[in-house]
């Protein structure tokens, strides 16, 4: 049962292992040419994949891996909260292969930088507190765009992963009976959000990574998912490429659950959001079939640096933090007369962002903003309970917010659409075979606008389900795929990174460069506001920016922990999630949530209360866009007050 | 403001230093300075990074001898208290090196399964109702669940330094006392011996790794608890244990230690008598001398005050 890189991948091992006493060589790995060629088949005559090898000198990798010596029946991408939480389900299960692949390692995900919490009805701080009312929050905050059945299953369900949790050792912040306590996030009517101090992420995923050693999950770390292989309708397993070694990887495996997390990144420099959130998984997954469902639902926080994006929280308007135009004058009043800097999120965000727009602003181009002003709070008081906001201000932007106020601009914060679930009972996709959880996922349970500490109990809930789907999959099913296409792919994969480091830099752009073009395309014309025109510019610009991409100088041959290569892979993936973004943009005519319309600035539910699933067709690369009829079950839409 | 970087480079067998010259901005991390670097001067340069928030520790580096979270740290700071305007950039220490400044993780997730990084819940706890703990219990080790696996205390760890195999990375024994100091826990019993065994005792005490912690989380300190943990939970039965209680029972008595018995009484007749080559040179030179009698401190009555206050307080701490 063993195939690709079978046989070598043991010869290439025997030979390393000798290097391994002296530091020196163990880096050199000088006992393999760099261009040892190995053609056709392994002794167990299976078909190999055609190329170069390179020694394996990490213990990233299982051995069995390495050989070609196993078919996982779960295969788990992404190692964020959904990922570790799907393998820990999946692996209950004796007897079944589980592993979770990360581009990174397990524990720097974007669900680690989570703050506030993960919400489930307990009652325990607030007896008062219902699955109903969780429910209500969630498809209100979500402006009617969440499938109800979900989002009902969900909240059923949140507070069993939290009492789970805890079992598993999360460091929850506790309260006198010695239950662990729960506060209230905004648009919450009860105080659901059990937490650890402001690092509730940490906790969880830290939590999550030392059960998944205890449990022996197989790690597959630092390789980079390229591709799901499939042989017509049958999963033939995942396409990567090992990091540290440069080989490509043809990891077979009856099931994957893509948990590659958000989409973020399509904004770079004006997102909260981690280095690696370049929606990798949504593009893999689009790429055999399974639509990306809802992708122009982005969250827009309105406070970030305009320095770099990083998040000044919510706790600064909270705490009495004012914002403030290049005039000195404080805005808000003419956006939400009564409120002010206290409205909602997308006001705030929206109201930021006319100001610029009308040449109120400060600063230019991406890190235009506004001032906001902590003067009207006492020091003392900053000092107390804005420490981290103080810290981060003063650090990237060089400003003590007790005597000066910091530039601000809005940033992108969360990712509601994905990759649709189309059965929330068990995460499957519509391919067979595919399941999804996550950020990367569309279940639909936070609709046009998540709530807070809504993100992480999702995780927790569907990547508990998907673990458990897929394992159940898994058991009832035989490996179908062909091991001669994943080969194949290999093969073609060895070529293209090939083809793609060696090109001279009179080539064309750097990926920096398209990047910096994306995203400036991506931020002016599909962010915070949107109309036709823009967004027809936008989607032409990017298709020139494609053009671009195919043939950009990346800049680095080497095939030991190329991360140019990883950030032209990354950027990729990024263009066509930036297509799906405004494709459904486009198609959205109506303003919903996160999505915004000057040219159609009211919510449609005659027209728009479906899903937008945009298509990538396979032969000739277009995009299309397809709905779906939001599911409701015991709410009916109203406007949103809050 | 014009800076020097010199990175030390490594790709595939080769090393060497580069020098790269740059612009300081304000609010330039040494994250963004690489970043520059790599996207405007040299795209071969290779680093790891993600949150750029200081939470995910992905990216922590050597400067200047030191290790830093390159996210977090400013290039102007560092200019200023090292009085230069080139900083040195070299991988994390006692990392095996993949490449340039990118480290090998897998020893070290290794040695965090040596310890049994989780908790066994009280019998009277389950997955379906969760467990109970008290606000105070919770703080006894809520500052220990906050370590980010950035690697900068081991870097420069003089243990782990001298030999790696044979002990924990600071970090292990941060995860350890998390885990020993949970009230949910049944009994640290397992984890403590296990902690022992791969070399509690073997910590030199030198506090670098306090000292490099970028969240304050004081590993030199998380050992310290361990120690005083095994004694509670009667694994005080080896070389460690015995030499601690030795020099307590030496400093209680005397106020001075008995050099000539304090190996006996750590390592037991037989061991000691192994060392008898260093016994010799040490009469030698007059640093022990077994036919005199063992010398009381005039102080001692002061001494064992400060021992009785210094037990006070440690209770009192608890």
């Amino acid at each position: 049962m063993s195939f690709l890189h079978v046989k070598l991948g043991l010869k290439v091992e025997k030979e390393t292992v000798s290097l391994t006493s002296n530091e020196e060589e163990y880096y050199m790995s000088n006992g393999i040419s760099r261009r040892t060629f190995l053609m056709g088949a392994a002794a167990a005559g299976v078909a190999i994949a055609a190329g170069t090898y390179f020694s394996w000198n990490g213990k990233n990798i299982p051995e069995e891996v390495k050989k070609g010596d196993v078919t996982y029946d779960v295969l788990v991408i992404g190692s964020g909260g959904a990922g570790m939480r799907a393998a820990l389900a999946a692996a209950e299960n004796k007897g079944l292969k589980v592993a979770v692949m990360t581009k990174l390692q397990p524990t720097r995900s974007a669900s680690t930088m989570a703050q506030g919490g993960m919400n489930g009805v307990t009652k325990v701080t607030d007896k008062e507190d219902s699955v109903e009312s969780h429910m209500f929050d969630t498809i209100k905050g979500g402006d009617y765009l969440c499938d109800q059945d979900a989002v009902e299953y969900f909240a059923e369900n949140a507070g069993k992963n939290i009492y789970e949790m805890d079992y598993m050792g999360f460091p929850y912040n506790r309260q006198k009976d010695g239950c662990f306590h729960q506060r209230k996030m905004g648009g919450h009517a009860h105080a659901r959000a059990s937490y650890f101090e402001d690092r509730a992420g940490h906790a969880m995923v830290h939590t999550l990574f030392e059960q998944c050693l205890n449990h022996g999950i197989d790690f597959i770390s630092e390789c980079i998912m390229l591709e799901i292989s499939m042989n017509g309708d049958n999963l033939n397993g995942v396409i990567a490429m090992d990091m540290r070694s440069g080989n490509i990887l043809g990891i077979p495996a009856k099931t994957i659950i893509i948990a590659t997390g958000g989409y973020g990144r399509a904004y770079w420099v004006r997102t909260s959001n981690p280095y690696s959130s370049t929606g990798d998984g949504i593009v893999a997954g689009m790429n055999v079939g399974i639509p990306f469902k809802d992708p122009e639902m982005v969250q827009f926080h309105p406070t970030g640096l305009s320095a770099n994006g990083v998040l000044l929280s919510e706790s600064s308007r909270a705490e009495g933090a004012i914002l403030v135009n290049k005039n000195g004058e404080r805005f808000m009043a003419k956006y939400a007369p009564e409120k002010k800097e206290l409205a909602t999120r997308d006001i705030v965000a929206r109201a930021i962002a006319t100001e610029i727009e009308e040449g109120r602003g400060i600063g230019e181009g991406i890190r235009a903003g506004v001032y906001m002003d902590f003067r009207p709070i006492p020091p003392e008081r900053i000092r107390e309970r804005l420490g981290q906001v103080w810290e981060l201000s003063k650090r990237f932007a060089g400003v003590d917010i007790t005597k000066e106020p910091v530039p601000i601009s809005p940033t992108c914060h969360y990712s509601m659409g994905g990759l649709e679930m189309a059965d929330f009972h068990t995460g499957a996709s519509r391919v067979k075979g595919i399941y999804v959880a996550g950020e990367c996922s569309c279940v639909s349970v936070h609709g046009a606008n998540r709530l807070g500490a809504n993100s992480l109990s999702e995780v927790l809930v569907f990547g508990h389900t998907a673990g458990d789907g897929a394992a159940a999959f898994a058991k009832s099913n035989n490996y179908a795929g062909s091991q001669d296409k994943l080969a194949e792919d290999c093969s073609r994969w060895k070529d293209t990174f090939e083809e793609v480091t060696n090109r001279r830099r009179t080539v064309g752009k750097t990926v920096p460069e398209i990047r910096d073009a994306m995203v400036n395309t991506m931020w002016f014309k599909a962010g915070v506001f949107r109309d036709e025109q823009h967004l027809t510019e936008a989607s032409k610009e990017l298709e020139a920016l494609e053009k671009e991409y195919s043939h950009c100088y990346v800049g680095d041959n080497s095939h030991v922990f190329n991360t140019a290569f990883y950030q032209y892979i990354e950027l990729g993936n990024l263009l066509q999630i930036s297509h799906a973004i405004v494709q459904g943009a486009l198609a959205r005519k109506e303003s919903r949530g996160g999505h915004s319309r000057r040219d159609y600035p009211k919510r449609d539910d005659k027209n728009f209360l479906k899903h937008t699933l945009i298509f990538k067709d396979k032969k000739t690369g277009k995009y299309r866009a397809e709905y779906k009829d939001v599911v409701i079950t015991k709410y009916q839409p109203k406007e949103r007050k809050y | 403001m014009d800076m020097n970087l010199k990175i030390h480079r490594f790709v595939e067998g080769k090393k060497w230093v580069q020098d790269y010259k740059l612009t300081v901005k304000t609010g330039m991390t040494v994250l963004e300075a690489l970043t520059e670097v790599k996207e405007k001067q040299d795209p071969t340069l290779s680093f790891t990074c993600s949150c750029r928030s200081s939470i995910c520790g992905a990216c922590a580096v050597r400067v200047n001898g030191n290790a830093e979270l390159s996210c977090e740290v400013l290039v102007e700071t560092l200019m200023k208290r090292y009085k230069t305007d080139t900083l040195v950039i070299e991988p994390l220490g006692n990392f095996k090196v993949i490449r340039d400044l990118v480290v090998d993780w897998d020893p070290k997730y290794a040695t965090i399964k040596k310890i049994k990084p989780v908790i066994e819940p009280k019998k009277e706890f389950s997955l379906e109702t969760g467990c109970k703990q008290s606000p105070e219990e919770f703080n006894k080790f809520k500052k220990y669940a906050k370590c980010i696996l950035c690697g900068s205390c081991v870097s420069e760890c003089n243990k782990s330094a001298l030999n790696q195999e044979d002990f924990l990375s600071p970090f292990v024994f941060v995860k350890a006392e998390r885990l020993v100091a949970d009230s949910r826990n049944r009994s640290p019993q397992e984890q403590l011996k296990a902690i022992v065994e791969a070399g509690l005792w073997r910590c030199f005490n030198c506090q670098e790794c306090t000292a490099k912690c970028p969240k304050g989380l004081d590993p030199a300190g998380a050992i310290e608890k361990l120690k005083e943990s095994t004694f509670a939970h009667k694994l005080d039965d080896n070389v460690g244990a015995r030499h601690a209680k030795a020099i307590y029972d030496d400093i209680s008595d005397s106020g001075t230690l008995d050099e000539s018995k304090l190996n006996i009484k750590s390592e037991g007749l037989i061991m000691a008598a192994l060392r008898a080559p260093m016994a010799v040179r040490l009469m030698r030179t007059g640093k022990m001398n077994p036919m005199n009698g063992h010398p009381v401190n005039p102080e001692i009555e002061t001494i064992r005050k400060i021992v009785k206050n210094a037990e006070a307080a440690s209770k009192e701490a608890e």
